[in-house]
């Protein structure tokens, strides 16, 4: 089945690049570029794998890069399909995919909550969970979370 | 005569038998409440029983950890609570932090805050271990010692100046319902 999809990407995308993982029969991996991922979203939408599953975001400080991984899954093939794509980590932007999935809404404003990552054209990027947070976001590699535990709550106010 | 029996000996031990539970649970020590108040450990045989108001209840039991934006919740609710009230401190969390020292969400050490009276530790403490605090509180009830809540106004500044550290913005409770 998985050979499948693999075929139908490969059909109508020509530079992107599949991996299906070792021991996960059930998983198929494509690295794309930024601009392309709603293209194939849409298309994978269309074509079976109707449920966003999740959207998250890897911080990768050494190469100065953020990656957001979509998980899309078909319920008539039981395959998730993952979209990798690399933004660059001091403007990262992003094009929205609340056109195609509502549910986008939840996982863009944590991700733009807790990376500081924007998100094109989604107009509720307002505070989520955090409540009166100043600084960098806290899920950056470069927010040092033991330092900000350290001067906040391990002393007293003088 | 009534404010001498209020302070006496005889309010104290009834007091002490009759600790209501403010039914707040923050973090994961609230799966060991059921336990302790359903029939195998059956907290109400010590005149414990969950409230669901903090104007009735006397003792807040916090169970675990404080994420900054709870602690703010939760101090609204202690100081609403009538006098006498008690603190129980349950789970390392409250102590040191646990193993969420060095999150950036959530606060280390709960008596910097809010005056505890008792101490639970562990990571889970058991249901034995809330009713060993139960007992302990009682004792200190009964002795005259559990006074968290005189020690609160008394230090009001140093608890106001420490709750103004973690908290930039205070006002944003009372626009919520």
């Amino acid at each position: 089945m998985v050979e499948g999809v693999v075929e139908l990407i490969k059909g109508n995308f020509s530079d992107v690049e599949i991996v299906i993982p070792e021991h996960q029969e059930k998983r198929v991996h494509i690295s794309v570029e930024k601009e392309k991922v709603k293209e194939i979203a849409k298309f994978l939408k269309d074509n079976g794998f109707r449920h966003l599953s999740f959207i998250t975001c890897v911080d990768w400080i050494d190469e100065g890069k953020f990656e957001l991984v979509y998980g899309l899954y078909s319920y008539e093939e039981k395959i998730v399909v993952l979209i990798k794509t690399k933004i660059d980590r001091d403007n990262p932007k992003q094009e929205t995919l609340l056109p195609l999935w509502d549910q986008a809404q939840t996982y863009e404003r944590e991700i733009h909550e807790m990376f500081g990552v924007y998100f094109d054209g989604n107009p509720g990027l307002t505070p989520f969970i955090l409540e009166d947070w100043e600084g960098i976001p806290p899920m950056r590699k470069d927010f040092d979370s033991r330092k900000y535990s350290q001067i906040t709550y391990d002393s007293e106010a003088k | 005569m009534l404010e001498s029996f209020r302070g006496g000996k005889v309010a104290r031990w009834f007091k002490g038998r009759s600790m209501w539970l403010l039914h707040f649970c923050t973090g994961c020590g609230a799966i060991e409440l059921p336990p302790s108040m359903t029939s195998r450990y059956d907290l109400e045989r010590f005149g414990i029983i969950p409230m669901a108001s903090p104007r009735q209840a006397d003792v807040l039991l916090i169970t675990g950890y404080l994420s900054v934006k709870t602690l703010k919740r939760v101090i609204t609710t202690y100081e609403q609570m009538l006098d006498p009230k008690y603190v129980i401190g349950f789970g390392s969390c409250t102590i040191n932090g646990g193993m969420y020292w060095d999150s950036y969400a959530t606060i280390n050490k709960l008596d910097y805050y809010l005056p505890v009276d008792v101490y639970i530790s562990g990571c889970m403490p058991a249901p034995d271990a809330i009713f060993a605090a139960f007992l302990e509180l009682r004792e200190k009830i009964e002795k005259g010692e559990a006074n968290g809540y005189k020690l609160y106004k008394i230090h009001y500044e140093r608890y106001k100046a420490n709750q103004d550290k973690v908290f930039k913005n205070r006002g944003i409770i009372e626009g919520e319902d």
